[in-house]
C-alpha cells in the first residue's frame, strides 16, 4: 500500500509532508524550497515558483489566492472584495459558483487548486520513488461544507483520493502530539503570508472540536514587509529628497531588502540595510544605508500585531472562555517567528506558546500524521527501543570509555580492542558501566568479570576485544576475548535499557551539573596516562637500545625518566605539569631516536621502536574500530 | 506448527524483509541527501556572494574604475571555475525556468528588453533566476 501524503493547501503557499518510519518529513519541491507558491498559470500549465515568476508578464492569466474562491458563490461578499484585488477575471460559473476566466475558457477553483495538488503529488512521488494515490488535505476551520466539498473535488481532479479533509488548527495540534492529551483547550494563532486565523479547539479522547474561530482574511506577513518598505522610502525622501516609490527597479530592491531585514530581526537585535547605487542624481550615484533595530520594527508593526488581537478577543468571547482557560497555545505561519508576536500572544494567554515545529510546515506535518494514522502505518512501524544512557567500560585511571552511546537504537552491537596497562599482566577486569559521567566511579556499575589466562607480554601488546551486544529485549551481553588465545569471558545483564524516566533524567541532570569538573578530572587522568606512556617508551628505549645509546644521552634519559616517575607519584601534581613533562620527555626520546635511526640507516641495521606503545589498528567486519587500542584494566 | 504460529512467522518474515529493505533504501537516500545537502549549502553561500557581486558590478558601472573592473572579473572567474554561469537573457524569449519577470516595457512581445539583475546557474541548475524586463509588444 502506498503512502498517504499530507497537504497544506494554503492561500499564499502550499506545503506537502509524509510520514516515514514514524517521523514526519517535509518534501522539497523540484525548485528546491519546502513551500510551493499557490500560483497557477493554467493555459501554459505553470505552477508554483515558475507561475509566480511570470505573473507580471501575464497578470490576467495567472491565478493566485484561488483559495479565497473555493466553494463560494459569485455573489458572496468575499468574492466582491477579492475581485477588486486580483488582476484576473472572476466570473459566475455553473450553479452561480465563482470561477475564473482565462483566454475565453472558464476554470473552476477546483481545477486551479488541482494543479497545485498535482504538483505536490509529483514532488512527493519524485521523493518517494513510487506512485502516490491518497492524501489528507487541510482547510481553514471556518470552511463550510461546500468549500470542503470543493477541496475534496480538487484532490480528485489531481488524481488523489482525499482520505480526509482536516482543519488546519487540528493539523497543527496533531503535529504537536496534543491529541494524546485529554480534555485540553487549545488556541491556534496562525499568521501567514496574507491571512490571519485564530481557532479554539477542544480535545477529548482524541476527538477535536472547534469551539470558535475568527480571523482577518487580509492581514499577514506581507503587511509587515510593507511597513518597512514605507519607512525606507520615507527616510530616503527625507535625506535625499527623492521619491523612490515611482522607481520600479529601486522598489524591487527595497522590497527584497525589507523582507530580508525582517527575517534577520527575528534572530538579531539590529541589522544594516545597504543598497549601494540605488538611484542616480545629477550623474552621481546615491546609496541607501539604514540601520534598523528590532525595537524600531516593533514600533512600526505594533498596529498590525494589535489588529490580530481583536479577532483573538472576539474568538475567546464566542468560545465563552477566559485566557486562563487555555491549556496550550500553538503558533502557525512564518510571521509568528517575530519575537514581538510571540511575546504578545504569550502575554495575552499567560503561557509560552508551542513553537518548536517549523511554523511554515506545521500544518502539512499534522496532515501527514493524520495520513499515517488512516493508512494504518503506525502498525507497520516496528517500535524500537533506544538505550537511555551510555554504556561503556572502565579503563586505565578509572576513566569511563563509552562503547554504546546514549540514544542508540537497539538491537545493536559494538566491539573495540583494548590492551593491558602493565607488563606481564595476565588478566583484565571488565567493569560494565552505565551513565553519562566521564569518570568510572560516578557511573552505575552493571556488573564486572575477569578475563584471565592472558599470556605474559609487554603492556599494550595483548589484544582484547570487548563486545557489547544489546538484543531487542534489552538484554546486554558483554564479552571479552583475548585475540591471541581465543579465550573468552562474558556476562549477561538483564534490562540494561529498562530504566524509569526519573532515573534517566536524574542521571542526565547530574552529568550536566558535573560536566566541567568531570572533564577536568578526566583530563588530569589522561595527562597522567600520557606521561606514564612516555615513561614506558623511554624505559623501553633504555633497555632495547642500551648498546646503541651514547653515554650522555643515556644519562639524560635516565634522569628524565626518574623525574617523570617522581611526578607521577605526586598526587597533587596538575595536568599542566604532566603535559609539560610528557612533552619534554617525548622530545628527548625522539631526538635520541632519530640520532640512532640515522646511525642505523648508514649501517643498515634494524632498530628498536621508539614510538609510544599501545597503538594498534584493527579491522573488524570491514569496519574500522577505534584507531588506537586503549590501555585496559589494571587488575587487583 | 500451529496455524497461528505460521501466521506469526510469515508476519515476522515480512517485517524483517521490510526492515532490511528500509535500511537499504535509507542507505541510498542518505547518499542522495548528502549530495543535496552539499549542493544546498553551496547554493546558500553562492547566493549570498552573488548579492555582493551585484553591488560590485553596480559600483563598476558607476565608477568606471579599471582596478575595480579587474577585481570584479577575478571574482567572476572564481565563480565560473566552480561551475557558476550567468544566465543569458539578452534578446531571448522569456523563460520562467530561469527568469523572473519584474516589469514590462517597450519592445517585442515576450522578448527580454533589459536584465535588471543577472541570474546564475550552478552546473546547469538555477541558483537565482534573472530579474528581467519583458517586451509588451504592440508598438512595432
Amino acid at each position: 500500500m502506498g503512502k498517504i501524503i499530507g497537504i497544506d493547501l494554503g492561500t499564499t503557499n502550499s506545503c506537502v509532508a509524509i510520514m516515514e518510519a514514524g517521523k514526519p518529513k517535509v518534501i522539497s519541491s523540484a525548485e528546491g524550497g519546502n513551500l510551493i507558491p499557490s500560483v497557477v498559470e493554467p493555459a501554459k500549465g505553470l505552477v508554483g515558483d515558475l507561475a509566480k515568476r511570470q505573473m507580471v508578464l501575464n497578470p490576467k492569466n495567472t491565478i493566485y489566492s484561488i483559495k479565497r474562491l473555493m466553494g463560494r458563490r459569485y455573489k458572496d461578499k468575499e468574492i466582491e472584495k477579492t475581485k477588486t484585488m486580483v488582476p484576473y477575471e472572476i466570473v459566475s460559473g455553473k450553479d452561480n459558483m465563482a470561477a475564473v476566466k482565462i483566454g475565453g475558457k472558464v476554470y473552476t477553483p477546483q481545477e486551479i487548486s488541482a494543479k497545485i495538488l498535482q504538483k505536490a503529488k509529483a514532488d512527493a512521488e519524485a521523493f518517494l520513488g513510487e506512485e502516490v494515490k491518497e492524501a489528507v488535505v487541510t482547510v481553514p476551520a471556518y470552511f463550510d461544507d461546500s468549500q470542503r466539498q470543493a477541496t475534496k473535488q480538487a484532490g480528485e481532479i489531481a488524481g488523489l483520493e482525499v482520505k480526509r479533509i482536516i482543519n488546519e488548527p487540528t493539523a497543527a495540534a496533531l503535529a504537536y502530539g496534543l491529541d494524546k492529551k485529554h480534555n485540553q483547550t487549545i488556541a491556534i494563532y496562525d499568521l501567514g503570508g496574507g491571512t490571519f486565523d485564530i481557532s479554539i479547539l477542544e480535545i477529548g479522547d482524541g476527538v477535536f472540536e472547534v469551539k470558535a474561530t475568527n480571523g482577518d482574511t487580509f492581514l499577514g506577513g506581507d503587511d509587515f514587509d510593507r511597513k518597512i518598505v514605507e519607512w525606507l522610502v520615507e527616510e530616503f525622501k527625507k535625506s535625499e529628497g527623492i521619491d523612490l516609490s515611482k522607481d520600479l527597479q529601486a522598489m524591487q530592491r527595497i522590497r527584497e531588502a525589507a523582507e530580508k531585514a525582517k527575517v534577520e530581526l527575528s534572530t538579531v537585535a539590529e541589522t544594516d540595510i545597504n543598497l549601494p547605487f540605488l538611484v542616480q542624481r545629477d550623474n552621481k550615484a546615491l546609496h541607501l544605508e539604514k540601520k534598523l533595530t528590532r525595537s524600531k520594527l516593533e514600533q512600526m508593526t505594533d498596529e498590525l500585531i494589535e489588529r490580530s488581537m481583536k479577532p483573538v478577543e472576539a474568538c475567546m468571547k464566542d468560545a465563552k472562555l477566559k485566557p486562563a482557560d487555555i491549556d496550550e497555545v500553538i503558533l502557525v505561519g512564518g510571521q509568528t517567528r517575530m519575537p514581538k508576536v510571540q511575546k504578545r500572544v504569550s502575554g495575552y494567554f499567560g503561557k509560552e506558546p508551542n513553537k518548536s515545529v517549523n511554523p511554515d510546515e506545521v500544518v502539512a506535518v499534522g496532515a501527514a500524521i493524520q495520513g499515517a494514522v488512516l493508512g494504518g502505518e503506525v502498525r507497520d512501524v516496528l517500535l524500537l527501543d533506544v538505550t537511555p544512557l551510555t554504556l561503556g567500560i572502565e579503563t586505565l585511571g578509572q576513566v569511563r570509555t563509552p562503547l554504546i552511546e546514549r540514544n542508540t537504537t537497539v538491537p545493536t552491537k559494538k566491539s573495540q580492542i583494548f590492551s593491558t596497562a602493565a607488563d606481564n599482566q595476565t588478566q583484565v577486569e571488565i567493569n560494565v558501566l552505565q551513565g553519562e559521567r566521564p569518570m568510572a566511579a560516578d557511573n552505575k556499575s552493571l556488573g564486572r568479570f575477569v578475563l584471565d589466562g592472558i599470556p605474559s607480554a609487554p603492556r599494550g601488546m595483548p589484544q582484547i576485544e570487548v563486545t557489547f551486544d544489546i538484543d531487542s529485549n534489552g538484554i546486554l551481553n558483554v564479552s571479552a576475548q583475548d585475540k591471541a588465545t581465543g579465550k573468552e569471558q562474558k556476562i549477561s545483564i538483564q534490562n540494561a535499557t529498562n530504566l524509569s524516566n526519573e532515573e534517566v533524567e536524574k542521571m542526565k541532570e547530574e552529568a550536566e551539573k558535573h560536566a566541567a569538573e568531570d572533564e577536568e578530572k578526566k583530563a588530569k587522568v589522561e595527562s597522567k596516562n600520557n606521561l606514564d606512556n612516555a615513561v614506558f617508551g623511554a624505559e623501553k628505549m633504555l633497555t632495547d637500545l642500551k648498546d646503541k645509546l651514547e653515554d650522555k644521552d643515556k644519562e639524560e634519559l635516565e634522569k628524565a625518566v626518574k623525574e617523570s616517575k617522581e611526578l607521577l607519584g605526586k598526587e597533587e601534581a596538575g595536568k599542566e605539569e604532566h603535559e609539560e613533562k610528557t612533552q619534554s620527555l617525548s622530545a628527548l626520546t625522539q631526538s635520541i631516536g632519530s640520532k640512532i635511526h640515522q646511525a642505523a640507516q648508514s649501517a643498515q641495521s634494524p632498530q628498536g621502536e621508539t614510538e609510544e606503545e599501545g597503538k594498534k589498528e584493527k579491522k573488524k567486519n570491514g569496519e574500522e574500530t577505534k584507531e588506537q587500542a586503549e590501555e585496559g584494566e589494571i587488575v587487583n | 506448527m500451529s496455524k497461528k504460529l505460521k501466521v506469526r512467522v510469515t508476519d515476522l518474515e515480512e517485517q524483517l524483509k521490510r526492515a532490511v529493505a528500509d535500511y537499504h533504501n535509507l542507505e541510498s537516500r542518505v547518499e542522495k541527501e548528502i549530495g543535496n545537502f552539499k549542493r544546498s549549502s553551496l547554493l546558500s553561500l553562492v547566493d549570498k556572494l552573488l548579492g555582493v557581486l551585484d553591488d560590485l558590478q553596480r559600483a563598476e558601472n558607476n565608477l568606471k574604475d579599471r582596478g575595480l573592473t579587474m577585481a570584479v572579473n577575478q571574482f567572476q572567474e572564481v565563480l565560473a571555475s566552480e561551475g557558476i554561469e550567468e544566465i543569458k537573457t539578452d534578446g531571448v524569449n522569456f523563460d520562467p525556468q530561469a527568469m523572473d519577470c519584474v516589469e514590462m516595457g517597450k519592445g517585442k512581445k515576450n522578448i527580454i528588453v533589459k536584465t535588471l539583475l543577472k541570474g546564475y546557474t550552478l552546473n546547469g541548475q538555477v541558483v537565482r533566476p534573472a530579474k528581467v524586463r519583458v517586451g509588451q509588444g504592440g508598438e512595432k
